[in-house]
Formats: structure tokens, C-alpha cells, sequence
């Protein structure tokens, strides 16, 4: 029922933006809401109504996604649990040691070429990547593709850090991606219970000082000392990253204290599934005092309170409504989107779906110095220009490996921060260059662009197709110009779209 | 120097193209009149590597005449009869070997109980604090390399002239003055197997951008396409190193071999910015042996190969190791340490007034320790920033580069011969 009204209120609305065209708002809504227009698309979304569309995005389960279902049974990992990823990675790991048993006893310096299980391991890692540009690219629920990509990033994991290379497929599927569009308590509580996240940050090792683990089958404490203290990096990053803020007016002393409630977070040996366990014996029993708040001793519970608790601060509704609004609307956002995310999170209990219709109602989201005043970053811009161009992604890791280059390999921040969301930290001359490299090579794959001798007509076509009608009269000139020798119509159709690509106006969104 | 090329491409490339000249011969023409008249190479030159996630200083430099030090880390020290000893106090860490000769023949010091004035412990503050030279301050928009390079511009006629190693710009180097981020030196600009066909393709892109108007997406492309034509001109692609030096596997040693390339390549590089990662060590650290010794040992091996493979090079050159923080004196639960306060750093290189561990000791005593736990930061890293600004590469104005704070002569640990 709140969601039809909402939803009225929403088709209610003021068309958007002074001076704004109906397919302009559309392409707008596209670059932010979707990676980026389909040719075409901007039309037929204009057609439907941009305000519209825009609440079918925001009810993302009613979207058909035939597609994206089909392309999804082409990855073999989606069919492999969390169990059966550890003993593969396991049995890598075991041929990874043995090879280099062999390499030190054999007095070799070549390396020898993984073969069997380290192989097979390292593609389902490329299937991975490749995955998250499939569903970017071909799911027809772009906004939850957005979101997923949002929040994988704001609660970071770092595919890279031991057990996390076999975590972190069940952390995309089980944790982030159900809950993208739901709750921010739950997807709060979701990542604090996941064995990625609690691997990551090390609570999976902090105890209560003193406690003692109860005598274990096939443990070994030479080769693996058992934990004897609190870890503090999890309870940190969850204050100053994933609620709070920096700035959220928290002490060392409640960094500690957080880090006491979760003692006892861990996660099950991966024989055994490599799980979510609470241990009793390793939980400090005492009461806690959080922000002024005390929790008392209830075992797992206290965590689950504390993240609720944390969850409803107003410093972490408006930590969070900021980023958001430096995603959808500006690096350095108005205070107006902000402050109407805040609301609309106040009134819902942190209703992720409310919080963005507040973000796309808003002014601010819909003013001219907003409107392509964002540079894509490296995802944005692979997935937006394999989108324009009409490529069907394949499931080889050839996209992952070009976002990478452009430098933010997909999962692969070690920071806790996750990657920025402003500009300054993707655009600097190198990655400009790899930018125009990718665009060449997209270029060569498009197929949304026919061959057409008249270059005049062959630029229109681009301009229509890949930029919306955005491309600047320099842009046309130029590529214009370079088209003059050129009389194979393949090579410059090719020419053409990668100049359109890597260029300055489809950097922008 | 920067916009005559420019209007010379633009302008040139117009009006030459129907004699059938290339315009591109005619800029690099030009730019070979604009050569700088300082030789390249007499130039002073900074490297600095951070070292990111915070390395136990600890255990890099370790101070075996402390008691304490023994005391508070039953697992995790390093034991007497392995560190490599340095003046009967500290030593370095077994991995560290390598660079005892460097140390004996003067040119590695080693400064200790160093960091920021800033108490916090969150690694991405920190790095932030310690890049933008502001701690404490967070709105800080550019970093203190980047500042040094707007301040001084004696140097400023070369995109080379501040370079970060990796696909990002780091915070240490954003700002507006020109600086470039390259990921493989090999593999920079437009790849395009044909030279002629590259050439042609590189000037369209860059006419393209020169219409982007202002903003960051123009002046990086700038950046970019000037660097794209020195370095062909310097044609990285033949390097070997030199003097037998020989580089580890792994990304560090592959950074470094690629910063001596263009050291030698004489493209008027001043400040080069490198990041080593993995210092983070919460879990199982390691003793001798060990995740930390591991780290280290390439680290280690990365600087003697090239301190070697520069040869008569270095007597220009200073390498700076930095982190953002130290690790807790006392091991924690999981044979491993948290985020303290002051850690260690190196300086390595001809200008250096090595043989020396730096900076006042503040101890290991209770009482002693910062907050009850850590080492006490007893020298500002701005003081040796400064220093090394000031007397190695000739910096004329701290107070600009360091905004609010302004290292002093009285402060300087005295790591840059005089």
C-alpha cells in the first residue's frame, strides 16, 4: 500500500527539470539510474514517461530479466556452494605447495604452468568479474545492478586476502545482491554475519582476552596458535566506513567496546562449510557501553542490537544519503538531495527503495549542473560503452581485464574504503589513454552502428546511437575530419565510433 | 613552454599539412628547441614508497637493546641473534640484509619514532593526513607533492617531472599542477601496432580533447599526449639493467626497475611515487620468517638492485620509504598487531647522511608509549619532508608546501648531507 502511494506521488511529480527535454531527462535517468543508454533506449523511455520508468526500476522484481536468467546458466559458479569452492581452493593451494616443493627440490628457476586445480581456479576467480559486466550489461534491472555494484563497494571485501578468494561469491550472491533494494539494517546485519566480511576484517579471530577454546579434533596449535584478544579492525571500519562516518563523533574507546560485542563472530572451518558461528566461549560476557548506550550481556544478540542501534543513527543515515547522492547526483553533492534522503530514511526505517525515490525526486538530481557533470568511472564506462555499441558481452574475462587496466579491477580494492565515488581518483592521464584504447577496441566489436558512405550520415547515426544527441559540434568536427581519407566505410565506421567512445562527451553522465 | 607546443601542433598541423610535412615532426622540432638548460640528469630526485597499511616498525628497525621490546612480543620479535645489527640499539630485520652495505658505505638511514601529530588509527585518514601533509585537516584538496610542484616551478617544463607508478594518481600527488600516473611505462599511450597509424590516431584524440574545455578530463589528456611524445623519443622498450642488478619478482621490483628506466631516460623526472602494499599484519605476522619477512625480503632486494642499477645515478637520487602509521608495541591475540602510532622509515641514496638510525628514541616504557601503547611520535614526518624538500631538492617555500605547519631547520633530523 505505501508503495502505490509513493508511486503516485512519484507520477505526480513536476516533469523534471527546467529546460530539460523529455528524452534528455531520459538520458539523464539512463547514464545514472542504468550503465548508460541502449541505442534507442533513451526514446522509449522518454515515451513511457522518465518518472515512470523510474519507479519500475525502483520495483526491480516486477522487471522480466528472461535474458540475464539464460545468460546466468552459462557460469559455472553460480552453481558451486560456498563448501565446494573451499575444497577447490583448497586442492589449489595443495598443488600450489607441491609445485613449489618440486621447484625448490628440482633447483629449477622456471616456474612451472599451472595446470589442474590452481587453473581452474584462477578462471572461476575471471568468471566472477566477468559476471558482474554480463548482468551490468544485459539485466534489464539496471537500477539493482547499480546498487549491487554500490553496495559491494561501500562494505568492501578484497577478493585477494586468503579465504576471501573462495568468500566472496556467496558474499555477492547471498549477502549483497537479495538485499540491494531492501533494508539498511538488514544488508548491515547481512555483511556483519558474512564469513567474507568477517574474514576480511579479522573479526572471525577476535575473542574475549582470557578465553580459552574447548579442546578441538585435529586442531593444531603449533602450526595455527589459537586467537588470544580482541581485533579491532572490523568494529573500526563498521563505525567509520559502513555507518557513521569519520566525522560520526565516536571514540578509541567505543571502537574497543564494538569490537567486544562481535567477539565471538566467526566462521565455521571450511571443511565444514566455512559458515557463519557464534562461539560462546569466545564472547566477552560484560556490558558494553556504545555512544553512550549500554548494551547488555545477551551473547550474539548484543550485535544484532548494536547494528540496529548503529543503523539508526542520524550520523549514519546522512553518512550514507551523502554517498549515495555523490553516486546519483554529484562528487560533491547539494545539500538538498542529501537532506531529502535523510528524511525519507527517517520516515521508512531506512527503506533503501524510499531513500532513492527521495534522490530522483529531488531538484538537485534533476538541475542542470547536474546533468553530465559526472565523469563514468571505469566500470561505468566499459559497461556503458559495451551497451551503446550493442555488444553481447561474452563469458570470457577480455572486459573485466579492460576495467582493470582502466584502474579498478573489479574486486580487487584493498582498502576497506572501497573505491572512491569522485572523480580525481579514476581520471588522470594514464587511465585516460588505457580509456581510449578500450574505446578503440569496442569500437571494432559494435554492432549498433551500420556501415554508411555518406559520413555525414555515418557521424548523425553515431551521435544518435551512442551519445543520445550529446555530441559537441568540436566532437563532430573533428572526427569529421579524420574520416576525409578514409574510404573503406568499415574502417571508419570503426574510426568513427572508438573517436565518439574515447572522447570527451562519453567520458561524461 | 606547455601552450607553445600546443598552438605550434594546432596551428602548424593546419597550415603545413597540404606540403605534405608531418606536423608532428614539425612539434617535436619545437620541443627540442625548448630543452631545458639544466641537464636532466644533474637534476636532485625523489622516489618515495609508501609502504601502505601501516609497517611494524618495529620489526623493520628493530630496537634489540629494549627490553620491553622483547617482552611485550614473545611471538612475534625478532630474536637478538638474528637482527642484522646496526649500532648496538637497533638493527634491521633479518630480510633487510641486503642493504647492510648500503648502510655501512653512508647512504641508507634510517629514521625512527616518526609519524603524525594526528591520533588516529584509521589507515585511509592517515594515508590521507600523511599525502595531503595536513593532519587533522581532511578538506585538504591537493597533496604535498603536488603543492611542492605548483610552488617551484623552476623544473615545471616537463609532464615528467612528477610521476606515480600504478593506475591511480595518489592523493600525495593530485592537485594542479601536472602529474602523471603510469601504469607500464612499455605499454603508455595509444596501442597501435603501426607507428604512422599510432601517430595519426594519438593526434586525433588529442584534438578531440583539446575542445573538452577546462576541468580534470582536459588537462590530464594534455598531460597525457605530451608524455606520450617524450617517451617516445627516450624509447623505453631497449632498457636492461645495469651493474649486474637484479630486481625481485613481484610488482615492487617491476616499479622500481621502471623509475630507474626513466631516471636514465632524462626526461626530467624530480618526484617519483610508488605504493607497496601488505604491511597490514593483524594475523600471524611472523618472526625471522614469515608473512612480514616476506614483504620486507622483497622490499630489501628491490632497493639493492636499484641503488645498483643506477650506479653514479644515485648520487642524485633519494629513495624515502614512508607509512601511515606503526603497528602496537605489544603483540596482539593472533600473533599479530594492531594500528598503533610511530613507525620507521629509510632514506636511501648518494645526498643521504646515512649510517645513522635518526630521530630522538622516545623508549618503550609504560610511560613512555603514546596512549599507554604505542610508540610516541617524536619526529613530525612533515620535519623530514621538509627537510628533504629544502636541502635535497632545493624547495624555496615550506610554509606553502606544508600549509599551517612550516617545518624549521631546528626540527630536521639532519638526514640530507649539508
Amino acid at each position: 500500500m505505501l508503495s502505490i502511494v509513493a508511486a503516485v506521488c512519484l507520477l505526480t511529480a513536476q516533469a523534471p527539470g527546467p529546460g530539460l527535454t523529455a528524452r534528455d531527462s531520459a538520458f539523464h535517468a539512463l547514464n545514472r539510474l542504468a550503465y548508460g543508454a541502449r541505442p534507442g533506449e533513451a526514446d522509449s523511455v522518454a515515451k513511457v514517461g522518465v518518472m515512470r520508468w523510474i519507479e519500475r526500476q525502483l520495483d526491480a522484481d516486477h522487471i522480466p530479466d528472461s535474458h540475464l536468467a539464460e545468460r546466468e546458466r552459462q557460469f559455472r559458479i553460480l552453481d558451486l556452494g560456498r563448501a565446494d569452492l573451499a575444497g577447490r581452493y583448497r586442492n589449489a593451494v595443495r598443488e600450489r605447495q607441491r609445485m613449489q616443493r618440486e621447484l625448490a627440490a628440482s633447483g629449477d628457476t622456471m616456474p612451472m604452468r599451472a595446470a589442474g586445480p590452481m587453473r581452474e581456479f584462477r578462471e572461476l576467480g575471471g568468471e566472477l568479474q566477468q559476471l558482474a559486466i554480463v548482468r551490468a550489461t544485459v539485466s534489464e534491472r539496471q537500477l539493482r545492478e547499480v546498487m549491487v555494484d554500490f553496495w559491494t563497494n561501500h562494505f568492501n571485501v578484497f577478493v585477494g586476502k586468503g579465504a576471501d578468494r573462495f568468500l566472496l561469491p556467496s558474499y555477492i550472491e547471498e549477502t549483497i545482491r537479495p538485499r540491494a533494494l531492501g533494508r539498511f539494517e538488514d544488508l548491515l546485519i547481512a555483511t556483519a554475519r558474512s564469513p567474507a566480511m568477517l574474514f576480511y576484517l579479522d573479526n572471525a579471530q577476535s575473542v574475549a582476552p582470557g578465553s580459552e577454546p574447548p579442546r578441538m579434533r585435529g586442531f593444531n596449535p603449533e602450526r595455527m596458535p589459537p586467537p588470544r584478544g580482541i581485533n579491532e579492525n572490523y568494529a573500526r571500519e563498521l563505525l567509520e566506513l559502513h555507518t557513521l562516518g569519520v566525522d560520526g563523533g565516536y571514540s578509541q574507546q567505543d571502537v574497543i567496546n564494538v569490537a567486544r560485542i562481535f567477539t565471538g563472530w566467526s566462521i565455521e572451518r571450511p571443511e565444514r562449510g566455512a559458515g557463519f558461528v557464534y562461539r560462546d566461549w569466545a564472547h566477552d560476557p560484560s556490558d558494553k557501553q556504545v555512544l553512550g548506550q549500554t548494551f547488555k550481556s545477551a551473547g550474539e544478540d548484543e550485535g544484532v542490537r548494536l547494528l540496529r542501534f548503529l543503523a539508526s543513527q542520524h550520523a549514519t543515515m546522512h553518512h550514507v544519503s551523502a554517498k549515495l547522492c555523490a553516486r546519483f547526483v554529484a562528487d560533491e553533492p547539494p545539500d538538498g538531495c542529501i537532506d531529502a534522503a535523510v528524511a525519507a530514511w527517517q520516515k521508512t526505517r531506512g527503506d533503501i527503495r524510499a531513500v532513492l525515490r527521495a534522490i530522483f525526486t529531488s531538484p538537485d538530481f534533476w538541475a542542470p549542473q547536474a546533468v553530465r557533470a559526472k565523469v563514468k568511472t571505469p566500470f561505468e564506462f566499459v559497461v556503458s560503452a559495451v551497451r551503446a555499441a550493442g555488444i553481447e558481452p561474452d563469458d570470457t574475462p577480455r572486459l573485466a581485464q579492460l576495467v582493470a587496466r582502466l584502474g579498478e579491477p573489479l574486486y580487487q580494492q584493498p582498502a576497506p574504503t572501497g573505491y572512491a565515488e569522485t572523480e580525481a581518483h579514476w581520471v588522470n592521464s594514464g587511465a585516460l589513454l588505457a580509456r581510449m584504447n578500450a574505446a578503440m577496441m569496442i569500437a571494432k566489436e559494435c554492432s549498433s552502428v551500420p556501415m554508411l558512405d555518406d559520413q555525414s550520415q555515418l557521424v548523425d547515426t553515431i551521435d544518435a546511437k551512442l551519445l543520445g544527441g550529446t555530441m559537441s559540434a568540436h566532437t563532430r568536427s573533428v572526427i569529421l575530419e579524420q574520416l576525409t581519407d578514409i574510404t573503406d566505410p568499415e574502417q571508419a565506421r570503426v574510426m568513427a565510433v572508438g573517436l565518439a567512445l574515447g572522447g570527451p562527451d562519453f567520458q561524461r553522465q | 613552454m606547455t601552450i607553445s607546443r600546443r598552438v605550434f601542433v594546432k596551428s602548424g598541423g593546419l597550415a603545413f599539412v597540404s606540403l605534405g610535412l608531418d606536423p608532428l615532426f614539425l612539434a617535436r622540432a619545437a620541443f627540442a628547441l625548448d630543452r631545458p638548460a639544466v641537464r636532466p640528469s644533474d637534476r636532485p630526485i625523489l622516489v618515495c614508497l609508501f609502504q601502505r597499511g601501516a609497517v611494524d616498525g618495529l620489526n623493520m628497525i628493530v630496537p634489540h637493546g629494549e627490553p620491553a621490546y622483547y617482552q611485550e612480543r614473545p611471538r612475534i620479535a625478532i630474536p637478538a641473534t638474528d637482527v642484522v645489527d646496526l649500532d648496538g640499539h637497533f638493527g634491521l630485520h633479518p630480510s633487510l640484509a641486503p642493504l647492510k652495505g648500503l648502510w655501512d658505505s653512508k647512504s641508507l638511514a634510517a629514521i625512527h619514532a616518526i609519524g603524525s601529530p594526528d591520533s588516529t588509527r584509521s589507515h585511509f585518514d592517515a594515508q590521507d593526513y600523511m599525502e595531503t601533509g595536513t593532519p587533522g585537516v581532511k578538506s585538504t584538496a591537493d597533496g604535498w607533492a603536488n603543492r611542492y610542484c605548483q610552488h617551484d616551478r623552476e623544473h615545471a617544463d616537463t609532464p615528467f617531472r612528477a610521476v606515480a607508478f600504478g593506475p591511480q594518481l595518489p592523493r600525495a600527488l593530485a592537485g594542479s599542477a601536472p602529474s602523471l600516473a603510469i601504469d607500464d611505462l612499455q605499454a603508455f599511450g595509444l596501442r597501435v601496432p603501426q607507428e604512422a597509424a599510432r601517430d595519426r590516431l594519438t593526434r586525433a584524440f588529442e584534438e578531440l580533447y583539446d575542445g573538452a574545455g577546462t576541468g580534470l578530463l582536459a588537462s590530464s589528456s594534455r598531460e597525457g599526449f605530451e608524455a606520450v611524445q617524450m617517451l617516445k623519443r627516450a624509447d623505453p622498450t631497449q632498457y636492461r639493467p645495469e651493474n649486474g642488478a637484479d630486481y625481485p619478482p613481484g610488482r615492487l621490483g617491476k616499479t622500481l626497475l621502471q623509475i630507474a628506466q626513466l631516471i636514465k631516460a632524462d626526461v626530467g623526472l624530480e618526484i617519483a611515487f610508488a605504493d607497496c602494499s601488505g604491511w597490514d599484519t593483524h594475523v600471524n605476522q611472523g618472526s625471522s620468517e614469515g608473512q612480514l619477512a616476506a614483504r620486507l625480503r622483497e622490499l630489501g632486494l628491490a632497493l639493492l638492485a636499484f641503488d645498483k642499477d643506477l650506479g653514479d645515478h644515485m648520487h642524485n637520487v633519494v629513495v624515502l620509504t614512508m607509512s601511515e602509521f606503526g603497528r602496537t608495541i605489544r603483540e596482539n591475540g593472533n600473533s599479530g598487531t594492531d594500528h598503533g602510532h610511530a613507525t620507521a622509515m629509510l632514506a636511501l641514496g648518494g645526498p643521504v647522511k646515512g649510517g645513522r638510525v635518526l630521530g630522538r628514541w622516545p623508549g618503550l616504557g609504560i610511560e613512555q608509549r603514546f596512549e599507554g601503547r604505542d610508540v610516541a611520535v617524536t619526529t613530525d614526518f612533515r620535519d623530514l619532508f621538509g627537510e628533504i624538500l629544502s636541502r635535497h631538492l632545493g624547495a624555496t617555500d615550506l610554509g606553502a608546501v606544508f600549509p599551517g605547519y612550516a617545518p624549521s631547520p631546528e626540527r630536521f633530523v639532519g638526514a640530507i648531507r649539508g
